[in-house]
């Protein structure tokens, strides 16, 4: 997932915890180490998604690089990642840590792709930090280890969580649409055939 | 159609099946096609929805690992409709005996499916209604209990057709006599 500009000069501009910063079309609470895109673009999309969840590693790995490339890039969509860790499986929350962790160094793509690929790995075996460790350098590492212990991520884990609960998120993959004022929350893996349909009809809408 | 007739078991046990079996099948077609995602308005949404939703019981199609890839999108984009109609007609008891045994049929495979995944240690869900369930004896218990009414159904709507009820014949005979 490109940073597309936005994760890297969050990071700089802030100290160790981020601060969240309203968003166009009435989404709040987004953290910019986890969006991507310009806040401007016609369609909000927030994905909550857990990292042991096999249909979100399906969006994540089949879905999302074209997203990216076409719509996100582009100025069409504001992607927004929300972590919504369920409770019955046993290692997500702590990935989302680590993913979040990765972000706030500017590293989200390695380590989240790092994180779906290996999805069987871990869950099995619990072996997070190893996984994330495998994509990223020992002095990077050694940052996100911190930041982990730190304990400032939590509440934005936290904070995710209420909103899908808001939102009535009851299963992930979830994508929530803005568009012109409206909301269209989605449940379940998308194709990206299916998605850039929807994508075109909504942006052309008047 | 059944004529109106006192009970026996056989009638008893075709309005069971009939109510309870059409009544699931609409049920489980329904949910496949139109949940969990349910936004209805206007048109490009709801095809999106569905889109979506069939998508997802594809998955769980998949997931059986019994189909080719043809096969699987197949089933995923005619299965929930079939469901619905057949279930509709099984409800309303017209030419019961063609669509009971038609239900009986999809009933007895999926049993056969889902007891497969069961006795392999297949760790999938089922794609029976729009909320995955986990196979456990539970799922196994139930479908073969349904499948056992499904054939029951369909064996006394045959012997129903072939030996109606004396009052039920009476009005047969009634009506297949010329008019005055």
């Amino acid at each position: 997932m490109t940073s597309a500009g936005t994760s890297e000069n969050a990071a700089e501009s802030r100290n160790a915890s981020p601060q969240l910063a309203p968003a166009d079309g009435g989404v709040t609470d987004v953290d910019p180490h986890k969006a991507f895109g310009s806040k401007n673009a016609p369609i909000i999309m927030e994905v909550f998604s857990d990292f042991q969840c096999p249909a979100c590693k399906t969006l994540f790995l089949t879905t999302n690089r074209q997203l990216m490339d076409n719509y996100v890039t582009t100025g069409k969509v504001y992607l927004i990642h929300r972590d919504f860790p369920l409770p019955m499986h046993a290692h997500s929350r702590v990935a989302a840590r680590y993913a979040r962790a990765a972000a706030e160094i500017g590293k989200v793509e390695p380590a989240e792709k790092a994180l779906f690929e290996n999805q069987e790995k871990w869950e099995q075996s619990g072996d997070i930090d190893g996984t994330v460790a495998a994509v990223l350098s020992s002095a990077d590492m050694t940052k996100v280890r911190a930041l982990v212990k730190g304990g400032t991520l939590e509440p934005l884990i936290d904070k995710d969580v209420q909103l899908g609960q808001m939102y009535r998120v009851n299963q992930t993959p979830t994508t929530v649409f803005h568009s012109k004022g409206q909301t269209y929350p989605y449940s379940s893996a998308m194709s990206y055939e299916i998605l850039h349909q929807f994508l075109d009809q909504l942006l052309s809408q008047k | 159609m059944i004529e109106a007739s006192p009970w026996n078991l056989r009638r008893v046990v075709l309005w069971i099946g009939r109510l309870l079996l059409g009544g699931i099948f609409i049920y489980a077609g329904y949910s496949k096609i139109f949940l969990p995602n349910k936004n209805l308005w206007p048109f490009f949404i709801l095809k999106f929805s569905i889109s979506l939703n069939l998508g997802n019981f594809r998955d769980q199609v998949e997931a059986f690992k019994m189909l080719p890839p043809w096969g699987v999108q197949f089933v995923a984009h005619t299965l929930p409709f079939t469901e619905v109609i057949l279930g509709f007609l099984v409800l309303i008891g017209w030419r019961l005996r063609i669509w009971a045994s038609l239900l009986t049929f999809i009933m007895i495979g999926f049993f056969v499916v889902v007891l497969r995944a069961y006795l392999l240690h297949m760790n999938i869900n089922c794609g029976c209604f729009a909320t995955p369930e986990p196979i456990g004896l539970r799922k196994i218990l139930e479908d073969a209990a349904l499948s056992g009414l499904a054939v029951l159904m369909t064996i006394f709507a045959f012997v129903e057709a072939r030996q109606p009820h004396p009052w039920a014949a009476a009005e047969k005979a009634r009506d297949s006599l010329p008019a005055r």
